[in-house]
């Protein structure tokens, strides 16, 4: 029986080593996709994003607030338009993301007290951008007023302390717990390798068989019975060699990169080797609707596309409705990078974690169809 | 051959083909309405967030009315410590804690400034952004009615004590997507990637195919044809069929998720048929590279996920390496999203969509010369052996 297993495992490594396209398939182009993500995110924080200025007061007091405007790392002055309607032409070709308006007057109405607005024109088309920008604008505005109001109120005042007291009656210390930093880079780039990473699992497996049946080699292949372990022979160099990605995925992040991790290890390599058989398990149910290779990889592509939205990483589950759950529950992936990230920003207790490892191994249950179809077929 | 009848040769070749069909038309159809399903309620709000108010006095009951009254936050419980409150955010019952300190009260009446502790799972954008706007909003707020009261002591009157809190402020106006709708942002940009992956499929398993024939020597319109008459009735009949899925898209399918669509039909029109036969011709150019049926779903598959964060609406160009944006510029999808965006959702003049629509011009040329000369290659070597 174990015999059956290792010449099926052995056969399997003869055939990725014969094929270029296996062998691209598991090593060029899964980290030429992982190297693209890493790449786009390279940066991990949003620096320089353009944005346009109309100062209609070009008074001291305006020009001061331009000034610390510009000095936020995030906001770039790019442009200085006469005009509204110039302007709003940048806004809306995206060649600046903001315009910050400055009424004329401005600064006689602060010496008045009329309280006046900086009207701040913000593109939210682009969602994330415009809250980074809506934030740091916000801030800048607000401590550059509050700026004004301290050095006006000192002299009347004279006690310093006092005086801030008196400008901000309650203070709010914002903590952002776990990705301390908030950094693109650690939020996005592993949910998105993972998610790409699938992709691959359920390709390679649909591959390795469907290649096998196209070219009818599928009868000499499970001659002499012990298909259950010829199956699993088969698809062990792949889960070994995706398991590997996953090792040096995590590797490259958080012992190379240097990216804290504060649970256990273990835990997520363990649930990464079941979310690797889960897949292979779901890519092999999708061949045997039919044993036709083009027509299991469509369903595989719509299935494992659309994953990334589904994670709950960007958009979160708790706003999602039924059916978008129903889907995310059927996607191991969810289980998994939802533990990957709970290990490695918090370290939650194991015990929390045992319900999610479950779920993805109850996914191994669609080996007993799959099995089933198989031997009904190559055993006639 | 007339063209004609290549056509049709190549329309039975392409609806008679399984994995095709299942592709360019069940694929497409699906994702349009699979793809915005994790979107429809488009924004986030009632993040449930745990309130521990170490102050228990009438102001502290007060915040946490504020707090649950803004339309992000929820206050799921109040607890007594912070280790609870900690516990429950561990075990992801609770989203956010906000800690209400000890003497709240009466450090606000002592003029001492009193701090209130918000925390979040940073770990989730999205969900942290949501935390932290309500209680900005609510405690914020709070803080400048203490300043409005404290002027109003001075004898200041209502109207004037108002204005009078701080000298200036700032006055959001957001465009485009004034609701921070996540619909409104994914799926105008997600649409044109699926309509040119879903045309890159098809189109490649269709080349895929072909070459396998002809390895095996088989014989067929695609042997007796002459390169342009095969290259333009594949064109004739994916762009045909992608403009009824494109229509179906920017016009049933927006209507139907509630998505703004600012351009005008011409407009729409010149610049969607660039992007149409722009793809189409890339299609057919790596369907000649692909050796067999099954390379093209894989390949496409993978580079999605790349292709959909590179093309700057979720990260913008400015922060992309360089390297990457040369590569994302080989696909018509780059160029479009970009210019669908810029049209359709701002509103912009087609001016302003020039830069892109010569790009997409660019793809046609150079992929039609590329497909051109490898047909051509093809058919010399077959006429020579």
């Amino acid at each position: 029986m174990f015999d059956a297993f290792l010449t099926a495992f052995v056969q399997e490594m003869a055939s990725i080593k014969k094929s270029v396209y296996k062998i691209l398939l598991v090593s060029v182009l899964p980290l030429l996709c992982f190297g693209m993500v890493i790449a786009i995110f390279e940066g991990g924080v949003l620096r320089g994003l353009p944005i346009a200025v109309v100062d209609n007061d070009n008074s001291t007091l305006s020009r001061k607030l331009l000034f610390n405007i510009q000095s936020s790392p995030t906001v770039d002055i790019k442009y200085h338009p006469t005009s509204m309607k110039e302007a709003s032409s940048l806004l809306r070709s995206s060649e600046v993301y903001a315009i910050v308006v400055i009424d004329n007057n401005f600064m006689k109405n602060v010496l008045l007290q009329k309280h006046p607005k900086v009207s701040v024109m913000l593109n939210t088309q682009y969602i994330l951008i415009g809250k980074i920008l809506k934030s740091s604008l916000m801030s800048t505005i607000m401590s550059s007023s509050a700026e004004v109001e301290y050095v006006k109120k000192l002299t009347t005042l004279q006690n310093p302390h006092f005086v801030i007291n008196s400008i901000s009656p309650i203070k709010l210390d914002i903590a952002a717990l776990f990705n301390t930093n908030q950094n693109y880079f650690l939020f996005l780039v592993p949910p998105l390798v993972f998610s790409i990473w699938q992709i691959f699992i359920v390709v390679a497996t649909i591959v390795s068989f469907g290649t096998m049946f196209k070219n009818t080699q599928e009868k000499k292949f499970f001659e002499g019975g012990f298909v259950k372990m010829k199956i699993l022979g088969k698809l062990t160099p792949y889960t070994v060699i995706y398991f590997l990605h996953g090792v040096l995925f995590l590797f490259y992040m958080y012992r190379f990169l240097g990216w804290e991790f504060q649970g256990s290890f273990g835990v997520v390599l363990f649930s990464m080797f079941l979310t690797v058989v889960a897949y292979e398990g779901m890519a092999l149910l999708f061949f045997v609707t039919g044993f036709d290779y083009a027509r299991s990889l469509s369903l595989g592509a719509v299935y494992t596309a659309p994953a990334f939205a589904f994670l709950g990483v960007t958009f979160p589950t708790i706003s999602m409705n039924s059916f978008a759950l129903f889907w995310r529950d059927m996607l191991p992936v969810s289980y998994f990078v939802e533990l990957e990230i709970s290990q490695a920003n918090y370290g939650l207790g194991i015990s929390y974690e045992i319900t999610k490892l479950l779920c993805i191994l109850a996914f191994w249950i669609v080996f007993i169809p799959v099995f089933y179809r198989f031997q009904k077929r190559v055993l006639v | 051959m007339s063209f004609f009848e290549v056509l049709k040769s190549e329309a039975k070749a392409v609806f008679s083909d399984v994995a095709i069909v299942l592709t360019i038309i069940g694929g497409v159809v699906l994702y349009a309405f699979l793809y915005p399903q994790p979107y429809i309620k488009e924004s986030v709000s009632e993040i449930k967030v745990s309130v521990v108010d170490l102050d228990k006095t009438q102001l502290s009951r007060k915040v946490i009315f504020e707090l649950n009254s803004t339309p992000t936050i929820d206050v799921y419980r109040v607890d007594l410590s912070i280790k609870d409150a900690k516990e429950a955010l561990l075990s992801g019952v609770v989203k956010g804690v906000v800690v209400i300190p000890a003497d709240f009260n009466k450090d606000i009446l002592l003029n001492k400034s009193p701090t209130v502790f918000v925390g979040g799972n940073a770990g989730y954008f999205l969900i942290f952004g949501g935390v932290v706007e309500g209680a900005m909003k609510s405690v914020l707020s709070l803080g400048a009615s203490f300043k409005v009261a404290n002027l109003l002591k001075q004898q200041i009157p209502m109207g004037e004590a108002k204005e009078l809190y701080s000298p200036y402020s700032a006055d959001f106006i957001e465009l485009f997507n004034p609701q921070n709708s996540y619909t409104q942002y994914v799926i105008p940009a997600v649409f044109v990637l699926i309509l040119q992956q879903t045309m890159l499929i098809g189109l490649g398993i269709l080349g895929g195919g072909i070459n396998e024939r002809i390895k095996k020597g088989e014989r067929g319109y695609f042997s007796e044809a002459s390169p342009l008459q095969l290259i333009f009735s594949k064109v004739t009949i994916f762009v045909f069929v992608f403009f009824i899925h494109l229509m179906f898209y920017f016009g049933f399918s927006f209507e139907f998720f509630g998505i703004l669509h600012l351009a005008n039909l011409q407009n729409l029109l010149i610049f969607s048929t660039l992007f149409l036969f722009a793809s189409a011709f890339f299609g057919i150019f790596i369907g000649l590279l692909f050796g067999s049926r099954e390379i093209a779903t894989p390949v496409v598959l993978f580079s999605s996920l790349p292709l959909v964060f590179s093309a700057g609406f979720v990260w913008p160009l400015e922060a992309l390496p360089e390297f990457i944006r040369y590569i994302s510029l080989l696909f018509p999808s780059t160029p479009a999203i970009d210019g669908f965006l810029k049209i359709n959702q701002m509103g912009a003049d087609f001016s302003s969509v020039l830069i892109q629509c010569r790009v997409l011009i660019l793809h046609i040329c150079v992929y039609f010369t590329l497909s051109y000369v490898l047909l051509y290659i093809q058919r010399r070597r077959r006429v020579v052996s």
